[in-house]
């Protein structure tokens, strides 16, 4: 598959909702910078399913980075999936690994955090984080002013869907 | 024997920075300096490309804030449109900024600040970070969340985006505010004004905690430069510059925005990539001068809303006469301006005009050099552009809120090191306070990299010949 072709201007951050945002139980969050090549697919693949049908009551949300304010909405969650791109790993390959709260995973960045440090948030502030999960894809170039995927990177994006509808249609944390 | 002291790098700021102190033979401080390590220059790779782009270009310099050099770059390509923007565009413009500050000034409080004022300097550092916080007050930290969460969903709203949004477009804005919206960020504001006032209650019994540190902490004479209304009031998006000198003298006054390089020059050093912006009449480094809540405060004659009036008066307190001098009370300020800055958009939005679908003058340039400065969380911002013919920028000088500060930074630190810094021996609250000094401006040097709590941090004391005499590691 060649390089996925993509406009600057895509709106990354607009939340995209599935049923009633204040009822909303599984939150996917798709992050990366939407001008560095390879990271970007987090965002991209956000938007791809928020574009298609989903379960009541899911939330997706396209981001750059991961923000202190997104520990209320962890909280709220029952289940969250993180899409990421990652710097290990084959070009392309995807992952699915659970996540733990981990108040070490500390940002060394004042702007932006860990998702395993967010979840510590979410346990001490509101004592209760959801069940987590991060499906990554390891990303091949990471350039500055790069606004395309790399071909191994673009097409996995299929395969990064299909980890992140699996583990939202499935059956609820226990 | 003279000797050195890094602090490298300085933690809980946004940017990468260091500190070095120099000794003297019997330990005392000879000089200090704040060190800006990071080359970017924005200014020189904008050259050549079309004003239009501006905006979008200049908001790169920061994920914090964006929406401040959003808001700066378009009043400069209003200037160059030679157009006055319709009256509801630029109320929408000062709603995002007030957002923008409300969410700043939050993330400063709760989240780089709190760790000290809560927990104090002497604390292990390993406890003394965000987590220490909630731990010791959930409550608090949960407040600074949620009021975090406000300001940017404010910002979402009316730019589509939280981080770089692309509604604020010169002439305006791109699209008007509807009902819906306007209800919805009205919504919020009730909670977000009883977060702050709250958050403001709570920290006024923390201050006579501070006295030691509110009388080392840059308390040494400045100017204070900042916008304030054509009357005199609080001032963020416009108006007219104000400078007061440390007895509370005006010294300048109405001076139009447009006319900043008649008031401010700018100098270089070689040990610092930071410019030392300074007061042309008084000379450089005579002309030291302070922008920023701080600086806001000691300028308006009053906020203008009704709660941060009354916490405008109790900040005044703090110092018997004259401007409040001690930069720890910057921290003060800033949550008075958060107060200020929800009571000030609930206004704006109940404005009859607010939903208005008249946004946009449209022009193409008309002049071949724009102006435009606003308040940012921060300090004073100033874009200044220069165009040919085809539109192409062919020079561009932006002042910092941070860099205004850069003189005030660096007296403040060699104050504190005066007052704290035992160079026989080196203890880590001792160093923190000249850290926290520094975090008092809350500096945001760059977007690029943003230095954090819990970054390795080393301290050396060497002597003249580089000897290591004492060494402090933070893991």
């Amino acid at each position: 598959m060649g390089a996925m072709e993509r406009p600057a201007t895509v709106a990354r951050d607009s939340p995209a909702t599935h049923g009633a945002a204040s009822g909303a139980r599984t939150l996917v969050i798709g992050y990366g910078s939407p001008i560095r090549g390879d990271d970007a697919i987090g965002p991209l693949a956000a938007e791809a399913l928020a574009a298609g049908s989903l379960p009541w009551g899911s939330r997706v949300l396209a981001r750059h980075v991961l923000t202190a304010e997104l520990a209320e909405d962890l909280a709220a969650a029952d289940r969250v999936v993180f899409l990421d791109a990652c710097v290990d790993g084959e070009p392309g390959e995807v992952r699915v690994r659970e996540l733990a709260a981990d108040a070490s995973a500390v940002s060394t960045m004042a702007h932006f955090h860990d998702p395993r440090e967010l979840l510590a948030w979410c346990e001490t502030l509101y004592g209760r984080a959801p069940r987590a999960w991060l499906v990554s894809v390891a990303g091949r170039s990471f350039d500055y002013a790069s606004y395309r995927l790399s071909p191994p990177v673009a097409a996995a994006v299929a395969a990064m869907l299909g980890e992140a509808r699996r583990l939202i249609e499935g059956p609820p944390p226990p | 024997m003279s000797r050195t002291v890094t602090i490298d790098p300085v933690t809980r700021i946004e940017g990468h920075a260091r500190i070095t102190l120099e000794l003297g033979d019997a330990g005392e401080v000879r000089d200090a300096r704040f060190h800006l390590t990071q080359f970017r220059g924005f200014e020189k790779f904008c050259e050549g490309r079309p004003y239009r782009e501006m905006p979008a270009l200049t908001a790169r310099t920061c994920g914090i804030c964006p929406v401040s050099h959003i808001l700066a770059s378009n009043k400069a390509c209003d200037h160059l449109l030679s157009v006055t923007i319709p009256p509801t565009a630029e109320k929408l413009r000062r709603v995002m900024n007030l957002a923008q500050l409300t969410q700043s000034h939050a993330l400063s409080f709760f989240h780089l600040s709190s760790p000290d004022l809560l927990l104090g300097w002497d604390a292990d550092p390993a406890n003394r970070n965000v987590f220490g916080v909630m731990r010791q007050d959930p409550s608090l930290a949960r407040d600074g969340i949620r009021l975090r969460q406000i300001g940017q969903t404010i910002i979402e709203m009316l730019g589509g985006k939280k981080i770089h949004p692309t509604w604020v477009v010169p002439g305006g804005v791109s699209e008007p505010l509807d009902t819906v919206k306007r209800d919805a960020i009205l919504a919020l504001l009730p909670e977000g004004l009883e977060i702050a006032k709250r958050t403001y209650a709570f920290y006024k019994t923390l201050v006579p905690r501070f006295v030691d540190e509110a009388r080392h902490f840059g308390t040494r004479p400045t100017l204070f430069l900042s916008l304030v209304s054509p009357s005199g009031h609080l001032e963020h998006y416009d108006g007219v510059l104000r400078l007061k000198d440390a007895n509370g003298r005006i010294v300048e006054d109405g001076v139009p925005a447009i006319d900043y390089a008649r008031l401010i020059g700018e100098a270089a050093e070689d040990w610092s990539y930071m410019k030392f912006p300074y007061y042309k009449p008084l000379g450089y480094p005579g002309g030291i001068y302070r922008v920023g809540p701080l600086a806001r405060l000691n300028n308006a004659d009053t906020c203008g809303t009704p709660y941060a009036d009354v916490a405008l008066a109790e900040f005044r307190m703090l110092q018997e006469r004259g401007p409040v001098a001690s930069s720890f009370h910057y921290h003060y300020a800033r949550l008075v301006e958060i107060i200020y800055a929800i009571e000030m958009m609930e206004r704006l939005l109940k404005e009859p005009d607010i939903l208005d679908a008249r946004v946009r003058a449209r022009a193409r340039s008309n002049r071949d050099e724009g102006i435009g400065v606003a308040e940012a969380p921060r300090g004073t911002l100033m874009h200044h552009y220069r165009i040919d013919d085809n539109g192409l920028i062919t020079w561009v000088n932006l002042i910092i809120a941070t860099g205004h500060n850069n003189l005030a930074m660096n007296q403040s630190i060699r104050q504190v090191a005066d007052a704290y810094v035992d160079g026989n021996r080196l203890q880590e609250g001792m160093l923190n306070r000249v850290e926290a000094v520094i975090r008092c401006y809350d500096p945001c040097l760059s977007c690029a990299s943003h230095a954090f709590g819990e970054m390795p941090l080393e301290v050396e004391l060497r002597d003249a010949s580089g000897r290591v005499l004492d060494r402090l590691r933070r893991p």
